[in-house]
C-alpha cells in the first residue's frame, strides 16, 4: 500500500521545444487503479517511465508514500513496469522468466518454485513453467509478464497500454483479471491508455493528460456527465458544443433558448453540449427545436442521425429502429432534456480549441468531426 | 478450390525444377572450384594419383604428420593464435558495441573510424603492425629516442616472437571491427527495454547485463566468432609476414611442405589441408547452428 505523488514533474528532450511532461501534480491513492489517458505523444507512457526510474526527470520530485524517490535507482524503487509488448525474455522459459525478479533477489530454489506456481494459478495460467515465450499467445504472454511483476510484490504496478496489443474478445478477459488482482492485491496500480473507454471501465480516477500538462483528475463519471472543458468534453466522445450566453439557468444560443440547471460556470459566454444519446428524436415540448434530418448511419446497436437545426449540425444516437421511421430530408423536433445538459465556458484563443468544423459564416456550428 | 492430390504434387516438382534450374550456375561454379579442389586434395592426401601410379589410397601421409613433431607444434601454435585472437577480438568488440551505443553523440563519426579497418586487407594491415611494433619499429624507436630503452632492438620482440604476439595483434585490430559492428546491430536491434524490464524487475547493471544483455547477444556474437576462428586458423599470409619460421603457423608449413623440392612431401601438405578444413568445417556448423537458433529466436 503506497500512496504516489507527482509534483511539478518535467521532462524536457534534447530539440524539443516544448516539455513533453510539463508541470504534473498528481496526488494518486494507496491501492487504486489510476488512469493515465491522453493522445498519443501526450507525455503519458514518459510520466510513467519516470515513476519506473527509467527516465530522469529535468525537475519536480516523484514520492513513494511521502518520501522522495528520485535519486533511488530503478532496481530499489519496488516500482515494477509492464511494457505494452510483454518483452518476456525469449530464450528463457516461462518458469524462469516469471521467477526472474527472485533469483535477482537471492531466493531460495524452492521458496522460487513454489511462488512461480502460485503465481501462474493467480493469472490462470497453471502447468505452462516449461514452455517458452514464443510458445504463447499474446494474452498468454501478456499474464505471463503481470505474473513476472506480480511475483516480486511492487509497491507500485505500472502497466504500459495493457490491452492495446489483445484482440476485442481477450481484452475483456484481461481487463477482468487486471481488476480481480488489484482488487484482491490491493496495489497501488498506475496504467496508461489512448482509450477513453478502457479508463473508464478499468480505473478508479482518471488523469487526463494533453500535450505534457494535466487536464483534470477525477472519476470517470465526471469525464463523461460534467466535463471541465470543451477539449475534455471532446476527448471524451461530445460532439454537440452550441455557443450562447448564460445567466445561471438559461443558456440564449442562436437556435433558441434552453434551461440548462447544470453548469461548470456560474454565468457569461457559455457552450452548451448534449451527448449524442441524451437528445431525444421527436421530442416536444420545453426545451425542443425543429429541424431537418440531413443524414443517418446504422450501426446495428443504434442509430446515428445527423440533424440541422438553424444551420447547427447536432448528432443524436438513437434505437436502431428508428431508422425505418425517419427518412433523411425529413422535419423533426429535437428536445434537449435540461437535466442531460451541460454548461461549459466558451474556449479562449490561446487554448487552441475550435468549437467545430466549420466555423466562420453565422457563428459556430457544432461538430461531427473528431468522433470515433 | 482443392487440386487434386497429382496435381499438386506436380506444380511443386516443377517449381523444385525452377529453382534447382535457376541455382544451377552458381551451384556448378562452386562444385567446380570448390567442392572439385577439395576432393582432389583429398585424394591426393591419401596417396591416390593414378597418373604416376599411385592406384591405392592409404592413410600413410596422415600417420606420417600425426607423428611429426613439427607439425603438432605448428597445429597446436595454430590453435593457441586462434583461440586467443577469437576470444580477444570478441570479449573486445562486445565491450566496444556497448560504448558505442551508450555514446548518445559523435556515434556516427565514431562508427566510421570504428569500422574503417574492415575496408583494410589483412595483408596490409600486416605490414603496418610490422612497421609499428617490430624492433626496428615506430614504437621502438620512439622508445629510444624519448631514452626508455637504449637501442630499438632492445624493444621487446613483438613479431616474429614465440607467443605470437604481431599475429594475435593483427587479427584483434582486424577482427574487433567485423564483430563489433554485429554486436552493435544487435544491440540497437534489440533495444534497451528488455534491459528495463530487468532493472524494474530488481537486477543490478551487472545482473542485467549478465542475465539479459549477455544471452540476447550471445548468439549472433558466437555465430561471428566462429567465422573469426574457423579465418585465423586457416589464414596464410599473416603468420607467414610476422611469425616465427619454427614451429610455424599450420597454413605456412603446409605451404611449405607443398612447394617442397621433394615432390613426395605434397601428399603430407595435402593432409595437413585436410586438417585445416576440417577444424575450419567444424566452426563453420557451429557458426550455422547459431545463427540458425537466432533467427529462431
Amino acid at each position: 500500500m503506497t500512496n504516489v505523488t507527482l509534483s511539478k514533474l518535467t521532462k524536457e528532450f534534447e530539440g524539443k521545444p516544448d516539455p513533453s511532461v510539463d508541470h504534473i501534480d498528481l496526488e494518486i491513492e494507496s491501492g487504486k487503479l489510476t488512469a493515465l489517458l491522453g493522445p498519443s505523444g501526450c507525455g503519458k507512457t514518459t510520466t510513467m517511465r519516470m515513476i519506473a526510474g527509467l527516465l530522469r526527470p529535468t525537475s519536480g520530485d516523484i514520492k513513494f508514500d511521502g518520501k522522495s524517490i528520485v535519486s533511488i535507482a530503478p532496481e530499489r524503487r519496488g516500482a515494477v513496469m509492464v511494457f505494452q509488448n510483454y518483452l518476456l525474455f525469449p530464450y528463457m522459459t516461462i518458469r524462469e522468466n516469471v521467477s526472474f525478479g527472485l533469483k535477482m533477489r537471492g531466493v531460495s530454489k524452492t521458496e522460487t518454485r513454489q511462488r512461480v506456481g502460485e503465481m501462474l494459478d493467480l493469472v490462470q495460467l497453471p502447468g505452462l513453467e516449461d514452455r517458452m515465450p514464443k510458445q504463447l499467445s499474446g494474452g498468454q504472454q501478456q499474464r505471463v509478464a503481470l505474473a513476472r511483476a506480480l511475483i516480486v510484490q511492487p509497491k507500485v504496478l505500472l502497466l504500459d497500454e495493457p490491452l492495446s496489443n489483445l484482440d476485442a474478445h481477450l481484452r475483456d478477459e484481461m481487463r477482468e483479471l487486471i481488476r480481480r488482482l488489484q482488487g484482491e492485491l490491493k496495489i497501488t496500480t498506475i496504467f496508461v491508455t489512448h482509450d477513453q473507454e478502457e479508463a473508464a471501465v478499468l480505473s478508479d480516477k482518471i488523469a487526463l493528460i494533453l500535450r505534457g500538462r494535466l487536464q483534470h483528475f477525477g472519476p470517470p463519471e465526471e469525464y463523461f456527465e460534467r466535463p471541465a472543458s470543451v477539449e475534455i468534453a471532446r476527448f471524451f466522445g461530445g460532439v454537440n458544443f452550441i455557443p450562447g450566453a448564460y445567466d445561471g439557468s438559461v443558456i440564449a444560443t442562436s437556435i433558441g433558448k434552453f434551461s440548462a440547471p447544470r453548469s461548470s460556470i456560474a454565468s457569461g459566454a457559455g457552450v452548451l453540449t448534449i451527448r449524442p444519446e441524451a437528445v431525444e428524436i421527436g421530442g416536444e415540448g420545453a426545451n425542443s427545436v425543429p429541424g431537418r434530418v440531413v443524414s443517418h448511419v446504422y450501426a446495428g446497436r443504434y442509430a446515428r442521425f445527423l440533424i440541422d437545426v438553424g444551420g447547427i449540425r447536432i448528432e443524436a444516437v438513437s434505437d436502431p429502429k428508428r431508422v425505418s421511421q425517419i427518412a433523411d430530408g425529413d422535419s423533426i423536433s429535437l428536445r434537449f432534456d435540461p437535466n442531460e445538459i451541460w454548461v461549459l465556458a466558451q474556449p479562449t484563443e490561446g487554448d487552441g480549441v475550435s468549437l467545430g468544423a466549420s466555423e466562420g459564416g453565422n457563428g459556430s456550428v457544432a461538430s461531427v468531426s473528431g468522433d470515433e | 478450390m482443392r487440386l487434386p492430390t497429382s496435381a499438386r504434387l506436380s506444380e511443386t516438382t516443377a517449381e523444385r525444377l525452377r529453382i534447382a534450374a535457376l541455382l544451377a550456375p552458381a551451384v556448378a561454379l562452386i562444385v567446380l572450384l570448390f567442392l572439385g579442389g577439395l576432393v582432389s586434395g583429398l585424394l591426393r592426401s591419401l596417396n591416390y594419383f593414378p597418373l604416376i601410379g599411385l592406384d591405392t589410397p592409404n592413410f600413410d601421409a596422415y600417420t606420417a604428420i600425426l607423428s611429426d613433431r613439427e607439425f603438432l607444434l605448428s597445429f597446436w601454435l595454430t590453435l593457441y593464435i586462434s583461440l586467443v585472437s577469437t576470444i580477444l577480438s570478441t570479449v573486445l568488440a562486445v565491450a566496444a558495441a556497448l560504448l558505442l551505443r551508450a555514446a548518445l553523440k559523435g556515434r556516427r563519426v565514431v562508427n566510421v573510424f570504428f569500422s574503417l579497418n574492415l575496408t583494410i586487407p589483412h595483408l596490409v594491415g600486416a605490414v603496418g603492425i610490422l612497421y609499428l611494433i617490430s624492433q626496428s619499429g615506430l614504437l621502438a624507436r620512439a622508445a629510444a629516442n624519448l631514452g626508455m630503452i637504449d637501442r630499438p632492438a632492445e624493444f621487446p620482440a613483438l613479431v616474429a616472437d614465440p607467443l605470437a604476439i604481431g599475429i594475435i595483434l593483427t587479427y584483434v585490430w582486424k577482427e574487433v571491427p567485423f564483430i563489433g559492428v554485429i554486436a552493435l546491430a544487435i544491440l540497437l536491434s534489440v533495444g534497451e527495454d528488455y534491459e528495463s524490464v530487468a532493472k524494474s524487475l530488481g537486477a543490478k547493471r551487472w545482473q542485467a547485463f549478465r542475465h539479459v544483455t549477455l544471452p540476447l547477444l550471445a548468439p549472433g556474437v558466437a555465430s561471428a566468432s566462429f567465422i573469426v576462428f574457423a579465418f585465423t586458423f586457416g589464414a596464410f599470409e599473416i603468420p607467414w609476414l610476422l611469425g616465427r619460421t619454427y614451429p610455424s603457423a599450420l597454413p605456412v608449413l603446409a605451404f611449405e611442405s607443398y612447394s617442397d623440392v621433394d615432390l613426395g612431401s605434397r601428399p603430407k601438405a595435402m593432409a595437413m589441408a585436410m586438417v585445416i578444413a576440417l577444424l575450419s568445417a567444424l566452426a563453420i556448423v557451429g557458426y550455422t547452428r547459431l545463427s540458425r537458433r537466432f533467427i529462431r529466436s
